[in-house]
């Protein structure tokens, strides 16, 4: 605008001088407030000075009073007050002088003021020194003289003439003040008035342009605000543009679309956003008005480019309408960006073009039709096949060409859309009939698929001619009759095969055999199914007919290989017959799949191939045999064996050399097959008689088993020679006889077992023994009649064999038991030897019954145990009587005893004499008792002997005795005696006995005893115990040993003479034997034998 | 004080024995007599006609008793809290291993063997005279 130009600086001017005027009055008013204040400080100023002086002349006071008051009293407290107002006075000089120090004149004065105090003070002083040393007098007397007087007076003038001063000052300076801050208040009043009224005024007209403007605004508001609304909340970006081309208006999403702010471009041409295409159409230029050129636009999307901000271009859609407007018309340009949809095209234009290259390469006829049945596109191939030029199709109505069953097929109809419609069509093929151009029909087979366009779903038809199939149906329709039951029917594979080696007929056998789907073969070239063969044999070349060639297979079974459709080869049998038809001959073959057939061909040769090696090698002669008896195979062994060449036995009835037993076995009657006649004689080794070529017979054994072959079931004979085992066996049979012999006249009974433990052989004496019949026995466990100790004997378990158990138990009887028949058990004892045999090691068995003996040996042992329990008894009546009898003894004789102690002498003599014989009686019953307790306790109380040691038992005795040693001065030696096995106890007590005898039964002078032992055979010890005693005499040599036999009387030695007897039970009882040697008046030896422990010997 | 001596024996013979040769050793002793393992425990329970019986210091006890045997005696003895501070000795005529083994088991003081001959018994009976009334020491509490 033109006028904006000038207009905007005058405001910006008048707005910059009515700031600087308002920074002007500021500048001002802050000077005044300077000024101001320090006209404030002035005057405090002048108030302190005042004050410190009113101070000095306080102070001044106070020391002139308190020094007149101290002449008066003395009283130097009253100088404190005199000193403070001292120092008072100094603070107050200072304070003054300090702050007057700017006013030379004021400086003067006070520098007068200070000399005048200090004068003051000095004259104080001189008061104070005074009254102290002259006293009271003196220094009132100078006081009143009056010079201090003076010194005030000047001082107080001076300080007046000083307040005046400044009071003068004062005054001065506050009408300066005042005078200045008037001027102040004016220029900041006049200034403010300036400023305020070019603001106003700039201000003003800055308003007055957006006023017209705004109200421009107001004026369409009303209509507009509804337009602005929608315009910013529409989705497309809506820009507003005048008849010149500028953009008046936009939205939020234009801003977005262009990438631009909205102030950047309103006011901007819309060529900047929209390069091209738009401003054009809306000139108004000589041939039309801005209104036509947009009424032509009105209404339609025109795709034009867009430019954003950053440069980018993107297609867009312009819809335009016309806004009435106090400019002119505008336009609103509704901008849609299309980007998207653009790729959508051309993407869509490439598939289109893809799909319309399949179209037309594609074998078949391919027609595409929309949903009202137009043909939209088509293939080269459908306008063969329906004789019409490409566009005389496109458009028309696919009826014209399928006239029915296609376009009903895909109508949507209330029940079902097109989709729906479509969709159970899909991937069908559906027989219909085509029409061509010249009228003329054809059956077609249809496949259709869907395909989504922009113009809805479209239905692409796959068209097959199916005319030639279709013949082919209709001839295979007037064949079938005829053939269809016995093609199906036949178990074999059919396929008939036309003059051009094409098949044209097959059945579901060949479908299966091939596996292939019948439509997959018919037509195909029978190359396809058997390779190599067949077609061959068919041709008609020059040299014969088909009718020629084909008569010469017919009827014969060729084997050819034939092909399956995964491939796979398998062998087949083909027979061939001829078929008369419309086309002329064809060939029917029938297919045999003869791959099991093959595969037992083969393994039937290689069996045969493997069988005729056994048989060729077996050790054994071979003949098999068929089920009429003739031999069908045999090996060179039984060429051998029978002496025949093979040639000779091939074909020959079996009877020829097995004569009898053979052939009637095998033969197959009224009662059993043959099978069942062979199954009896399989496994079993058959013995018979066989005869030579040479008419010589010899004795064979046969093994049967059945083979299985085409002709039947033939028999296989393994036969074996047996003339040597024949021989041996009645070798045997005659050693049997001997042995039998032997074994019958034993008279032990005999048993013969074999290593498994059964009964092999038995004699009658066994028989009788055990109450059984020999063939109860034979074969029979040995465990039934001995059943323990005898089986366990003899079994080879895993530390020995057979032969080492036996030859722990060979020769040793052992006795066990056997049971008979009847059940009862016998005591035996049984001598076992080995017996080599053909069957292993048997053992004989000879059993000999020996119940009385075990009877005798029971008896026997019966009776020594009740002579021990009678022995025993003996012993223990023995004792118990001892020692019962003792108590009553013990009255008897203690009481016999109290009566002579207390009564001898105080009855008369007979009596002493009755009661000393009474004593003399019971104490002699007593010792007897005593010692047949000893005697007795030899047998009862003995321990069990264990090894002692001799010497150590005989010091015991020697101990024991030590009183009866001493008594006599015997001298008791011993040689080094052994250990024995003997009770310790009795030992002691038969040593004690002994050489107490000695010492007992001695001879005047020292009694000499020696122990010695010497060793004798079997391990026994001999001792000896010699004395110098009276000795014996031999007749008595037995007499001493006995129970009480004394040979001395009681007067002359003490003693029961029991105590030989009692060695004699030791001795026996240690298993030895006492003797004794002697001579009278020379001394004895007693000799006993005991047994060495036998460790040191 | 006069010793208190229970002898429990049922020899008639015996118990004259046994009288004569304490008297022989120590006169003062006073020896009461029972003569079967039931009065014997009566005597020292001081129950019935035995009521003021007094406690003896020696208990002198046969094994083969008639109604209760010597060593159920013993044992009623020495399970009694009072009964057991009493010396027992046993003085029988068995000298059998299991009986000396019995005794000790059911903690008799002592085990003596009556001996045969007159004056051996004599002798013994001055031995347990000399020994435990005379040497050993005895609980005083009666």
């Amino acid at each position: 605008m033109k006028s904006k130009f000038p207009l905007k600086r005058k405001i910006q001017l008048t707005f910059g001088v009515a700031i600087a005027m308002l920074l002007a009055v500021g500048m001002i008013s802050y000077r005044g407030m300077a000024v101001s204040d320090q006209s404030d400080r002035r005057v405090r100023h002048t108030h302190e000075v005042l004050e410190n002086l009113q101070d000095l002349d306080g102070a001044m006071e106070t020391v002139e009073s308190s020094y007149r008051g101290f002449v008066i009293t003395g009283d130097e407290n009253s100088l404190q007050a005199y000193r403070a107002a001292i120092a008072r006075s100094e603070q107050a000089q200072a304070n003054i002088r300090d702050l007057t120090v700017d006013n030379s004149v004021q400086q003067l004065r006070i520098r007068n003021l200070m000399n005048l105090a200090d004068r003051s003070m000095q004259y104080a002083e001189t008061v104070i020194s005074l009254r102290r040393t002259k006293g009271m007098n003196a220094a009132a007397d100078f006081v009143r003289e009056g010079s201090g007087e003076q010194i005030m007076d000047q001082f107080q003038e001076r300080i007046r003439s000083m307040q005046d001063e400044e009071l003068r000052l004062l005054v001065i300076r506050n009408t300066d003040a005042s005078r200045r801050s008037r001027q102040f208040k004016f220029v900041l009043l006049f200034g403010t008035v300036l400023g305020l009224l070019l603001a106003m005024a700039a201000g003003w007209s800055a308003q007055r342009k957006n006023f017209e403007s705004e109200f421009a605004e107001e004026v369409h508001k009303a209509s507009g605000a509804k337009y602005r609304g929608l315009l910013e909340a529409a989705p497309d970006a809506m820009v507003v543009v005048n008849h010149r081309g500028e953009i008046v208006l936009l939205n939020l999403q234009a801003e977005k679309q262009f990438g631009y702010h909205r102030d950047e471009l309103v006011g901007q041409k819309v060529k900047n956003i929209i390069p091209e295409g738009f401003a054009e159409r809306l000139v108004a230029d000589g041939t039309r008005s801005a209104a036509e050129a947009l009424a032509q636009q009105i209404g339609t999307g025109i795709e034009l480019i867009a430019r954003r901000k950053d440069g980018t271009e993107f297609p867009i859609e312009l819809m335009l309408s016309p806004l009435e407007s106090a400019e002119g018309i505008l336009v609103t340009a509704a901008i849609r960006d299309i980007s998207v949809r653009k790729e959508a095209e051309k993407h869509l234009a490439r598939m289109e073009g893809r799909y319309r290259g399949l179209l037309e390469a594609a074998p078949d006829a391919m027609v595409v039709v929309n949903q009202k049945g137009d043909i939209v596109l088509l293939n080269v191939q459908a306008e063969k096949q329906f004789g019409y030029r490409r566009d005389e199709l496109v458009g028309q109505r696919v009826k014209n060409i399928i006239p029915k069953g296609f376009a009903e097929r895909l109508i949507a109809d209330e029940k079902r859309s097109v989709e729906d419609a479509l969709a159970q069509q899909i991937g069908t093929g559906i027989e219909l009939t085509g029409l061509r151009k010249n009228g003329s029909e054809f059956p077609i087979e249809i496949m259709l698929s869907p395909l989504e366009s922009a113009e809805g779903v479209l239905v692409t038809a796959a068209i097959r001619d199916i005319s030639v199939r279709k013949e082919a149906e209709k001839h295979l329709a007037r064949m079938e009759g005829r053939y269809r039951g016995l093609l199906e029917a036949a178990p074999d594979a059919m396929v008939v095969v036309n003059q051009g080696g094409e098949i044209v007929l097959l059945n579901v056998q060949a479908e299966k055999q091939f596996g292939y789907r019948r439509d997959e073969l018919l037509g195909q070239k029978v190359k396809n199914i058997i390779p190599s063969g067949f077609a061959e044999r068919l041709i008609a070349d020059e040299k014969r007919s088909v009718e020629d060639a084909l008569a010469q297979q017919i009827g014969t079974g060729i084997e050819l290989i034939a092909r399956r459709k995964n491939g796979s080869e398998f062998p087949i049998e083909i027979m061939l017959s001829p078929l008369d038809s419309a086309e002329g001959i064809l060939v029917t073959a029938a297919i045999r799949n003869i791959s099991v057939r093959r595969e037992a061909e083969k393994h039937l040769a290689l069996m045969e191939g493997r069988y005729r090696g056994l048989l060729e090698a077996a050790p054994d002669a071979m003949v098999v045999v068929n089920p009429s008896g003739d031999i069908v195979l045999l090996n060179v062994q039984a060429e051998k064996q029978f002496g025949y060449r093979r040639d000779e036995l091939v074909g020959q009835k079996v009877k020829n050399i097995i004569p009898e037993g053979f052939a009637e076995r095998l033969v197959a009657d009224g009662l059993r097959s043959a099978e069942d006649a062979l199954a009896q004689q399989i496994g079993t080794g058959i013995e018979l008689i066989a005869l030579r070529k040479n008419g010589t017979e010899f004795p064979i054994e046969i093994m049967l088993s059945p083979l299985d072959s085409a002709e039947g079931i033939l028999v296989t004979a393994a036969i074996r020679d047996i003339s040597v085992r024949k021989e041996a066996e009645k070798h045997l049979a005659r050693m049997e006889g001997r042995y039998r012999g032997l074994l019958e006249a034993a008279p032990d009974a005999m048993v013969v077992v074999n290593q498994k433990g059964d009964i092999v052989l038995l004699n009658v004496q066994a028989e009788k023994q055990f109450g059984y019949h020999r063939d109860e026995l034979v074969g029979q466990r040995m465990k039934n009649i001995i059943p323990a100790g005898f089986a366990e004997r003899l079994i080879a378990d895993a530390l020995r064999s057979t032969e080492d158990a036996l030859a722990q138990q060979i020769g040793t009887g052992i006795e066990i038991t056997g049971r008979r028949k009847d059940g009862t058990e016998f005591p035996i004892e049984i001598m076992l030897s080995p017996l080599e045999s053909a069957e292993g090691v048997l053992v004989t068995a000879a059993i000999r019954d020996i119940t009385t003996r075990k009877v005798a040996e029971a008896h026997l042992l019966y009776k020594v145990e009740e002579l021990n329990r009678s022995n025993e008894e003996l012993g223990q009546f023995a004792y118990i009587a001892s020692h019962d009898l003792q108590e009553p003894l013990r009255m008897v004789a203690s009481y016999t005893q109290l009566l002579a102690r207390r009564y001898k002498g105080r009855l008369d003599s007979d009596a002493d004499e009755f009661i000393t014989f009474a004593v003399d009686g019971a104490n002699r019953m007593q010792r007897l008792i005593q010692d047949l307790l000893a005697y007795s306790r030899v047998g009862t109380k003995g321990k069990e002997l264990r090894e002692t040691s001799s010497e150590e038992a005989l010091q015991r005795a020697i101990l024991n005795l030590r009183g009866a040693i001493a008594d006599s001065g015997a001298m008791v030696t011993h040689d080094p005696l052994p250990p024995v096995l003997a009770d310790e106890t009795q030992l002691v007590q038969l040593f004690q006995n002994l050489i107490g005898n000695a010492i007992k039964y001695q001879n005047p002078g020292v009694p000499r005893i020696h122990i010695s032992a010497i060793k004798n055979g079997g391990g026994k010890w001999t001792f000896s115990v010699r004395d110098n005693g009276l000795g014996i005499d031999p007749q008595y040599f037995e007499r001493i040993f006995v129970m009480f036999q004394r040979l001395h009387k009681r007067e002359e030695f003490a003693g029961t003479g029991i105590g030989l007897a009692i060695c004699k039970k030791i001795v026996e009882r240690h298993g030895g034997e006492i003797s004794v040697q002697s001579q009278p008046g020379k001394g004895s030896t007693f000799s006993f034998a005991l047994a060495g422990s036998g460790v040191k010997s | 004080m006069p010793m208190e001596v229970l002898l429990v024996e049922d020899s008639p013979g015996d118990v004259r024995l046994t009288q004569e040769a304490f008297r022989d050793a120590n006169p003062s002793i006073r020896l009461h007599v029972a003569t079967d393992g039931v009065e014997a425990m009566t005597f020292l329970r001081r129950e019935g006609i035995h009521a003021n019986a007094p406690r003896p210091d020696l208990i002198l006890l046969d094994l083969n008793l008639p109604k209760m045997d010597g060593r159920e005696v013993l044992a009623h003895i020495k399970e009694d809290d009072n009964l057991k501070t009493i010396p027992t000795v046993i003085l029988t005529t068995s000298d059998a291993e299991a009986d000396i083994v019995k005794s000790y088991q059911l903690q008799a003081n002592c085990y003596l063997s009556k001996p045969v001959q007159l004056d051996v018994f004599e002798s013994l009976v001055g031995s347990i005279n000399d020994f435990w009334l005379t040497k050993v020491k005895l609980p005083q509490q009666k």
